[in-house]
């Protein structure tokens, strides 16, 4: 059984963390053991399905799994990841010999035909065509930018001057390509591509988490007394929310339609108190103390 | 991930940032092009280390350098296109795959066995 956690969920590497909680339930539900006894083999894989949910199902251990800073059984990584581990990949084609890519002469059309070998046609063998060199560029983007979508113009290193159109939503570290931006072909071969790396200046006030977007609401404990309506900040500009009575800190509320490209925005409320509190504020709470039979803990114990 | 030249020597100890200033003016290391200078990322540090293990640890001359990383890139592209083609044969129905794989030991083996080609 593969030991990438991404496989074993069954998800992609770009998965949202809803996509791979429901992921994880799904196959959680189906391999249960208690469902399937004395069947090792399910067991096993029900093991390595709830190892691999710890794993991404973490945000935080997620991003230093991607990171490579630790490995699928959640240890430090320490071993160096070496040349030729990149190379093999897609990554690795930066570094191709580019325009004397090897002499095909003996192979056969097909051959040359699927590594984009073909040497010219109808016999002219002398005649030299290949695709141009593809070109990296690297944009950093703000968050507000990469959420909106937004036109950006480059100046790549032979000095052109392209337009990027930013697709809204584009995610840290996505590679859009530009077909044909590239370097200029050889002969009658096309022109290369560009590849530009995105990299997403993290917000102080949106978080990010797919298409959906998580703001935390700071608000006065007489506002989650008695409700009120209070501006929100989203990504298209303030809206005004109502908060209902009685809310406590840590609520959840959504915004539907104000995440990116679709997706909503939560705002999460949370109640703050003024750094000093006044003489007021104590006989209220004070007051309220005497009478109120409250108890927000009664589950905790319980459950405990 | 993405690294500026001085996070790349800050990382890199063994390459100075002259030397990894070269390498990327010679064409070894070919980081993307950005606003704020080149920009490095997962694949070109694994390069950097890998250009100071062959010129530091195994002291290659400069000039051989070429040399080697030409020929090993080759070998990568190779493998890349090799394993592309056995991907797209693992998507063919089994007799075709075998049909390929007789044939294609035969011809690596040398046998020049044309018979099923009627």
């Amino acid at each position: 059984m593969s030991d990438d956690p991404y496989k074993i969920l069954g998800v992609s590497k770009a998965a949202t963390q809803d996509e791979i909680k429901k992921a994880y339930r799904k196959l959680a539900k189906k391999l249960h053991p208690d469902l399937h006894p004395g069947d090792a083999g399910k067991q096993a894989e029900f093991q390595a399905v709830t190892a691999a949910n710890d794993l991404i199902g973490d945000p935080e251990k997620r991003r230093r799994f991607d990171a490579g800073e630790i490995d699928a059984s959640g240890q430090e990584r320490q071993e160096r990841q070496y040349y030729h581990q990149y190379a093999e990949q897609d990554a690795g084609r930066r570094y191709d010999s580019g325009v004397d890519r090897g002499n095909f002469d003996d192979a056969s059309d097909i051959f040359s035909e699927l590594f984009g070998r073909r040497q010219g046609s109808g016999g002219h063998q002398e005649e030299f065509h290949a695709r141009g060199q593809d070109v990296r560029y690297h944009i950093d983007v703000d968050f507000l930018d990469a959420a909106r979508g937004a036109k950006r113009s480059v100046t790549m290193p032979d000095g052109k001057g392209i337009e990027i159109t930013i697709p809204r939503g584009v995610k840290d570290g996505q590679s859009l390509r530009l077909r044909g931006k590239g370097g200029p072909g050889y002969g009658q071969g096309p022109a290369g591509d560009a590849f530009v790396t995105v990299s997403v200046r993290p917000h102080p006030v949106f978080v990010q988490d797919g298409i959906n977007i998580e703001v935390e609401l700071p608000i006065t404990f007489d506002e989650a007394v008695l409700g009120t309506k209070v501006e929100v900040p989203t990504i298209e500009g303030a809206v005004v929310m109502t908060l209902p009575k009685g809310v406590s800190s840590g609520h959840r509320m959504r915004l539907k339609g104000k995440g990116i490209a679709g997706g909503d925005q939560f705002v999460r409320l949370r109640i703050v108190l003024p750094e000093k509190i006044d003489k007021r504020m104590e006989e209220l709470a004070a007051g309220w103390r005497e009478h109120a039979s409250f108890d927000p803990r009664k589950e905790l114990r319980r459950n405990t | 991930m993405s690294f500026d030249e001085r996070t790349v020597v800050g990382q890199v100890r063994r390459v100075s940032l002259k030397e990894l200033r070269i390498w990327v003016r010679e064409g070894w290391v070919r980081p993307a092009q950005s606003d704020r200078g080149p920009i490095f990322d997962e694949v070109d540090i694994a390069r950097v280390r890998l250009l100071c293990d062959l010129k530091k640890d195994m002291s290659l001359p400069t000039d051989a350098l070429p040399v080697v990383l030409s020929l090993m890139d080759h070998l990568h592209q190779t493998r890349r296109e090799l394993r592309a083609l056995t991907a797209a044969l693992d998507t063919q129905p089994e007799d075709v795959r075998r049909t390929v794989v007789t044939r294609f030991h035969d011809i690596h083996n040398g046998v020049n066995d044309t018979d099923n080609e009627g």
